[in-house]
């Protein structure tokens, strides 16, 4: 009796057993897919991107530290950033945005394209300009950054490279898009580009242009990028009208609007009360008697436009009614885009480097041509009338008429302008815009200011210095200048 | 002379016969003091004979022709304490029940009864009646002090909120070490699901937390790895083995009744200046919630704008923020009624607990049914089945931690001095339904806009059940099946009504969890005893687990009508779903041996197959052995040491992972994060979004593993008057499954790989005494001590710490290699001499990045409980100690920073405050300080701001009265006309008293960290812990 119970335990344990390996073969997730199509991954990335570059990991801080905006003081903004404290959660956010969230996604959309049953390269060269733009802003915050080493799952370690390095494995990655794009052919990131909906002719545009872009970075430095800047601009094909405008959308609807907007309405009862009109851009706007002044700005309660300096107190009335100018809330609405490369941007470029003669014979009247057309495009696409856009460009002083210096300066000035609502755009633009105390505007480092000497750039995310003995020992420091900065 | 001695004894020894004569046949009855009831089947005995009977159903015995000299009789029953009772013709003989016996039967692994004093390892038994005193709405609290080695950590003072378990100190890096808990051998879930991070974080329980005490005969916390080794891999961090009350076979119906009522206060507020009114550097500012402004009394001649327009002369309202505080009430009540016949038995329960807690508009409702009932359908085959049904529901369970607009604490803490509550309460909302600020440019929510308006809900639904199959075929061998199931079903909803500041187009976000986990244990055991004095026991065992989790949520922005938690009324509504599976197949086995009673070895073994695992790498096996060797066998019978016991045991135990860490997978992003507590959502524009993993999964992890040692006394002295209990223990857990940080430039935040190696040891002790035992006083006190020590021995190459938890404005939990998991931040830059270092244009600190502030767990723990008993009296009070540990303080830090706390009120009118310290001069030498600062409100907030991470540490030691209880039973015999059994009533009380601590304004127990969140010694706005103090009744029938 004994021994055929037991025998039966055996058996019901072994039988158990037995069907044991299917049944534990559960273990695939239902949540997640194995495969997609790039385009997925493209638009997460678009999404993400513009997420960073509007919030307050990189918004704020640059806007604060650079000193375009202001703050109104503890009672309002109370940016701490403006002191140049930024966060270690900024800097580490933005990197991981960078690494991760775009480049690595990047990497993996490629991948996907790559092992399709055919392989698209038009989807492949428009992850790749994407990357490669992600890749400059990076290397614009912190110089010496991970490229050649990084993403490579052989690599535990990736080293970083030399800024001259990144700058030109940049350019390399938008010759490579450009060699392989073919606007003849349809991409298979349509509906999912966000920017141009597959138009590969745009893609061309756009990937001339930033590279253009890279190269004006890169001049100063580099004496040598000035033939392949003047091979481009006789060449053309770059970006020529507002119609190629790189915009990223937001729109009205709830969790799709720009989280600048969302900023006021979560802490400022949806009223702009935390960033301010700067005296370093309104005065010279003032001075010159600026149509976008309106938009840009709210006048105080009393309808003086009035700015503000780094981290001064907003100005109030005897009732505590607000006299100092807030930022214009057309800047702050829902659906306000993320303007990544604009036409007036192309223009000033271009406006510089006839003005200049990088690698073009100089051109003043040429120069002051594009410069005119820059600012009315600038005006345009913050809502001035066409006509009263006109007239401003044209009562701006002839850059042919004027010392060069001169020249460069008012064409500075109107790029600072331009880019009051744009601060990393902004932030790249003061560096490149003269040697150290030479820039445009002057900047003064603020009383507060944690430093001695103007921010140039920020510490490298805390995580990756942690985890990667290839990091430098230490960070440099805020004020230090890297490699294009002169 | 010798005529009359002779005389004498012949006179005496007739009248003892005499006496014998008349008691030559004695009837008595046999009842439990525990419950009043008749303890059938007591053993009686008269005393140096073999005369003896056993009780009947009735508890009833009759012994008829005693021997010649019958003096006493002996009546002993298994757990109740042996009395020595004078014969008389009709007796009534009371039993006490006896916790402390040596040969104790206690619940181990898988259900295995085993005597205590075989085991080879430390396990502690807490009884139903020290779970049924002083009730807490969370049977775990009930724990706390009263197991060495055990930790509780309550995360709030939130109704029905949640508490957390560990025992001796935390194994992993990568999850939170929690015990098993086992329900009559059914495996259940202690989960706390918790979607908010360090946001807006609700304190909505945790499973265990659903339990009723009354239902609970016992619990037995398991603590080694050897003890809960046959559990195998759920098991690793320990086992709580709940056994629930049954009925009684063959005893009548019982009906018993407990009920408490109670009062819940603040146990600690903040202690506020009352000097200062609202604004900056001493200006009145209505727009400023602080109390950086004027001093009120040198403005009386003045009037200010309050924040709802008026024009006031300034008073301060000390008790404005006490005033908020409600007085929480508590009833907690039980019905259970139990008997049994010769075949069958039952016990049926309900009990509930309704709750209103401490902040107004929060309550907590929860009703538990039991039902235990069990079947001996033949002599050979019996069943049981078990079940509870749980139904609970909360509202307005309020908000804790940073950047979310319905956390509560900071807006209440912050309140002005000048502020008086009635005006807040009274003026919330305006005629017109908008709400009406605290400040008039509409930063600051309304405290009762949030607390009538956005109250968070949940409703849960559980079902934990199972069914035992006992087959006996032959003697000796025993066949048991045990099907369980623990279901619940759980939905959560947290508002944001339209016109919340900092959320006014209104959101709500709702979650609807599902789990369910499955078991079922095979087993069958084989005992035989050799040459009387050699007993072996084989097990064999097989087991079937699995377990279901669904999390449904849908997150609905911008509402169109107020009031309306409609996903139909939201602009946008995002849905998420997420559902996991994994099983595991366990087949295992005991066998022990024991000799005389004396020697005891056990060795058991399991292999677990688990889901979670590649295929290759799935199977495990670990091994376990214990022994105990009951010296106090060998030395002769002596006063002073009535039983001794050495044990060991040894165990290496394996643990897999979670689901879906193995595959390379893309998700479908929804949501995507922008700083200051911003989410956007996708699809963007109508387009979704994948993004790749963010942790590189790992296609050859293998099973974690970790070995444990432990050894242990167990002696007690003169009669048990003395009873020592020491254990050291030492745990290595390696091979973790981990995910490793990596750098950013790889595209992955982290890789998932076998690394780390954690060592926890330490001592654990529990004295028992009982000092004074005369005349029916007694006074019986118990102290449990235990000190843990951790070591991260290794986490990976080219990796010297690993961090926990971050995100905590700078602060990071850390575990560092050669040390314990740790605090980490800013903190004060020093000279060699330890001085602050202060800044030459400020006169403030200056601060250094990254530092180790302090340890989050305590060097030791002791419990000290009294209990007083004098006839139907008792007087019982816990003394809870922590030593050592820190805690970070968010809510110092504010209430520091705003101006409000007591201390900044001290010399705020002194212009030159120079703190003591150094200023290093340009050659790197340092002068002392010579720099003022420019006002006391720039100090305190260098010194508080939550930046400066160092300033708001502070040490976590403190001693608390933890329960206190005073009961009377009133005497049998009152009744014994009377329908009713026992009755007793009682005073008691929970963390009546924080006898000393070291932190200003809070709690030190306050913790920010859920069950299911790895850490400790952060606080972080936490809604204040209550004390409670009210009233029992108990009641059998």
């Amino acid at each position: 009796m004994k021994k055929y119970i037991l025998s039966a335990i055996l058996l019901g344990v072994l039988s158990g057993m037995s069907s044991c390996s299917d049944w534990l073969d559960v273990n695939h997730n239902p949540n997640a897919a194995e495969k997609v199509e790039p385009g997925y991954l493209f638009n997460y990335v678009a999404v993400a991107w513009s997420g960073t570059r509007t919030s307050g990991d990189f918004y704020i801080p640059i806007s604060q530290s650079l000193q375009i905006q202001a703050d109104g003081g503890d009672s309002y903004g109370g940016w701490a950033e403006g002191n140049y404290v930024i966060s270690p959660y900024s800097v580490g956010n933005v990197w991981k945005g960078y690494y991760n969230s775009s480049a690595n996604n990047l990497k993996l959309a490629i991948k996907m394209a790559r092992e399709a049953s055919v392989v698209n390269n038009n989807a492949i060269a428009q992850c790749n300009v994407i990357f490669a733009e992600n890749m400059y802003e990076a290397t614009m915050m912190w110089g010496d950054v991970p490229f050649t080493e990084a993403w490579n799952e052989n690599i535990r370690y990736p080293k970083f490279d030399s800024q001259e390095v990144v700058l030109n494995g940049i350019i390399d990655v938008f010759d490579n898009a450009l060699s392989t794009m073919d606007p003849s052919l349809p991409s298979t990131i349509t509906e999912y580009d966000v920017y141009y909906g597959g138009d590969m002719a745009k893609w061309q545009k756009l990937t001339r242009s930033l590279k253009f872009r890279t190269l004006m970075v890169m001049v100063d430095k580099d004496p040598s990028k000035a033939e392949m800047i003047g091979k481009m601009l006789t060449e053309g094909g770059m970006i020529d009208s507002a119609a190629g405008n790189m915009e990223f959308k937001y729109s009205t609807n709830s969790g799709n609007e720009n989280p600048k907007y969302k900023i006021l309405e979560k802490y400022f009862n949806g009223q702009n009360q935390a960033f301010f009109a700067h005296n370093n851009v309104l005065k010279p706007m003032q001075d010159l008697n600026d149509p976008r002044i309106p938009v840009f700005f709210e006048p105080g309660h009393d309808g003086v436009f009035r700015g503000l300096n780094t981290r001064q107190a907003a100005e109030e009335d005897k009732d505590k009614n607000l006299l100092s100018s807030v930022i214009g809330k057309s800047l702050y609405r829902k659906d306000i885009p993320d303007l990544l490369y604009s036409y007036q941007e192309q223009l000033f470029l271009e406006a510089e480097a006839y003005l200049r003669g990088l690698g073009v014979a100089k051109d003043a009247v040429k120069a002051n041509e594009l410069y005119r057309k820059a600012v009315k495009e600038a005006c345009l696409y913050y809502g001035v009338e066409a006509s009263a856009a006109e007239k401003y460009a044209n009562s701006l002083a002839d850059l042919s008429i004027v010392d060069e210096q001169t020249a460069l300066k008012n064409i500075h000035m109107q790029q600072w302008i331009d880019l009051m609502d744009r601060p990393f755009e902004a932030f790249v633009q003061w560096r490149r815009s003269g040697s150290e105390g030479n820039e445009y505007p002057a900047l003064e480092v603020p009383a507060t200011a944690i430093t001695k000497d103007l921010i140039r750039r920020w510490d490298y995310s805390p995580e990756e210095m942690t985890a990667n003995p290839n990091s430098p020992k230490s960070n440099p420091n805020l004020w230090d200048k890297m490699w294009f900065d002169l | 002379m010798k005529r009359n001695l002779l005389i004498m004894l012949a006179f005496l020894v007739m009248s003892v016969s005499q006496v014998l004569a008349q008691t030559s046949s004695v009837k008595g009855v046999v009842v439990s003091k525990e419950d009043g009831l008749p303890v059938i089947g007591a053993s009686v005995l008269v005393k140096g004979t073999t005369v003896g009977t056993i009780t009947d159903y009735d508890g009833v015995f009759v012994l008829t022709d005693l021997p010649e000299g019958s003096k006493l009789l002996e009546i002993s029953y298994i757990g109740m304490k042996t009395a020595e009772v004078a014969i008389k013709p009709d007796m009534k003989v009371v039993l006490a029940p006896d916790t402390k016996l040596i040969d104790e039967v206690v619940v181990t692994a898988i259900g295995i009864k085993r005597s205590e004093k075989s085991l080879g390892y430390a396990v502690t038994s807490v009884k139903s009646d020290e779970l049924t005193t002083a009730r807490e709405s969370n049977v775990l609290n009930s724990l706390s002090g009263k197991v060495a080695g055990l930790q509780i950590g309550s995360s709030s003072g939130t109704a029905g909120g949640s508490s957390s378990i560990q025992i001796r100190g935390a194994s992993s890096i990568s999850s939170v070490s929690s015990p098993l808990f086992v329900i009559d051998g059914m495996p259940v879930d202690n989960g706390s699901y918790n979607p908010d991070r360090t946001n807006g974080i609700i304190d909505v329980g945790n499973r265990a937390g659903d339990l009723s005490s009354d239902d609970i005969e016992s619990i037995n916390v398991l603590k080694g790895a050897a003890a809960t080794a046959l559990y195998g891999a759920r098991a690793k961090d320990g086992a709580i083995v709940i056994t629930t009350k049954k009925g009684k076979n063959g005893s009548p119906l019982s009906i018993s009744v407990n009920s408490s009522t109670r009062f819940e206060k603040v146990l600690k507020l903040p202690d506020f200046q009352n000097e200062y009114a609202q604004g900056e550097y001493g200006e009145y500012n209505v727009k400023s919630l602080n109390g950086w402004g004027p001093n009120i009394a040198s403005v009386q001649d003045q009037k200010f704008t309050d924040f709802l327009g008026r024009e006031v002369t300034l008073q301060a309202y000390p008790d404005n923020v006490k005033d908020f505080y409600q007085t929480g009430m508590s009833y907690i009540n039980n019905v259970a009624l139990s008997g049994g016949t010769d075949k069958a038995d039952l016990r049926v329960s309900i009990s509930s607990t309704n709750q209103t807690g401490v902040v107004p508009g929060s309550d907590y409702n929860k009703y538990v049914f039991a039902i235990n009932g069990g079947m001996n359908f033949t002599p050979k085959f019996t069943g049981r089945v078990s079940a509870q049904y749980i139904r609970s529901d909360s509202k307005g369970r309020p908000a804790q931690g940073s950047n979310d607009q319905n956390v509560l604490i900071p807006v209440i803490n912050s309140l002005p001095r000048t502020v008086n509550i009635n005006d807040v309460r009274n003026n919330w909302k305006n005629a017109d339904g908008t709400q009406i600020s605290l400040t008039p440019d509409g930063k600051s929510n309304n405290p009762y806009w949030i607390i009538n308006n956005n109250a968070f809900t949940n409703s849960l639904n559980r079902l934990i059940g199972n069914i035992v199959l006992t087959y006996t075929p032959i003697e000796g061998l025993t066949i048991t099946n045990n099907a369980g199931m623990d279901y619940y079903n759980e939905t959560r909803r947290k508002v944001y009504s339209k016109g919340t500041i900092g959320n006014l187009e209104g959101q709500f976000q709702t979650w609807d969890l599902y789990k369910r986990i499955i078991n079922n244990d095979l087993m069958a055991s084989y005992e035989r005893t050799f040459a009387d004095d050699f007993n072996v026991k084989v097990m064999v065992g097989h087991n079937i687990y699995q377990e279901e989790w669904t999390n449904n949520s849908v997150l609905a922005q911008n509402l169109i009508v107020d009031g309306l938690y409609n996903y139909k009324n939201a602009k946008t509504a995002t849905p998420d779903y997420y559902s996991s599976l994994k099983r595991m197949v366990g087949v295992y086995g005991d066998i022990s041996f024991s000799y005389r009673d004396m020697v005891y070895l056990g060795v058991t073994g399991r292999n677990d197959w688990s889901s979670t695992l590649p295929a290759n790498n799935r199977s495990y096996f670990y091994p376990s052995v214990n022994g105990s060797f009951v010296f106090s066998e060998l030395i002769p019978t002596n006063k002073i040491l009535s039983f001794g016991k050495i044990r060991a045991s040894f165990a290496n135990v394996g643990s897999d992972t979670d689901p879906y860490q193995l595959a390379f997978l893309y998700t479908p992003v929804n949501s995507y994060f922008l700083q200051y507590g911003l989410t956007n959502v996708l699809p963007h524009n109508g387009l979704v979004g994948f993004s790749g993993p963010k942790v590189l999964p790992n296609e050859n992890l293998k099973p974690q593993n970790q070995a444990s040692f432990e050894v242990g006394t167990d002696l007690r002295f003169f009669n048990n008057r003395i009873r020592l209990d020491a254990t050291y223990y030492r745990n290595v857990t390696s091979n973790q499954i981990v995910s490793i940080d990596v750098p950013l430039s790889t595209g992955y935040f982290a890789n998932n790989i076998n690394a780390g190696k954690i060592m926890n040891q330490g001592v654990e002790i529990a004295l028992g005494l009982t000092p004074v035992d005369v005349r029916g006083f007694k006074w019986d006190m118990d102290v449990t001590f235990a000190s843990n020590e951790q070591i991260v021995q290794e986490l990976t190459e080219g990796l010297t710490e690993y961090s926990l938890t971050s995100g905590l404005s700078g602060l990071q939990i850390k575990a560092p290699v050669g040390g314990s998991f740790g605090l980490y931040g800013t903190g004060w830059k020093r000279d060699d001499n330890g001085n602050y270092v202060i800044n030459e244009k400020t006169g403030l600190r200056e601060t250094v990045n990254n530092v180790r502030l302090g340890d989050i767990y305590p060097d030791f723990t002791m419990g000290i409980n009294n209990r007083f008993t004098y006839k139907g009296f008792s007087l019982s009070f816990l003394i809870d100690i922590r030593q050592g540990g820190n805690i970070y303080s968010e809510t110092v830090g504010s209430l520091r920073y705003n101006g409000l706390a007591a201390e900044t009120a001290a010399g705020r009118d002194n212009k030159n405050f120079i703190e003591a310290g150094v200023i290093q001069n340009a050659d790197g030498t340092y002068r002392p300080n010579d720099v003022p600062v420019k006002s006391m409100q720039d100090y305190w907030q260098h010194l508080s701001k939550s930046g400066n991470n160092e300033g708001n540490i502070f040490d976590a030691s403190y001693v608390k009265l933890r329960e206190l209880n005073f009961s009377y039973s009133f005497p049998r015999k009152w009744f014994n006309h009377f329908w009713v059994k026992s009755l007793d009533l009682g005073f008691e009380a929970r963390n009546l008293w924080i006898i000393k601590d070291h932190v200003p304004h809070i709690d030190p127990e306050a913790n920010f960290f859920g069950p299911s969140q790895i850490g400790g010694g952060v606080e972080f706005y936490s809604i204040p812990s209550p004390r409670s103090f009210g009233f029992n009744v108990r009641l059998t029938l």
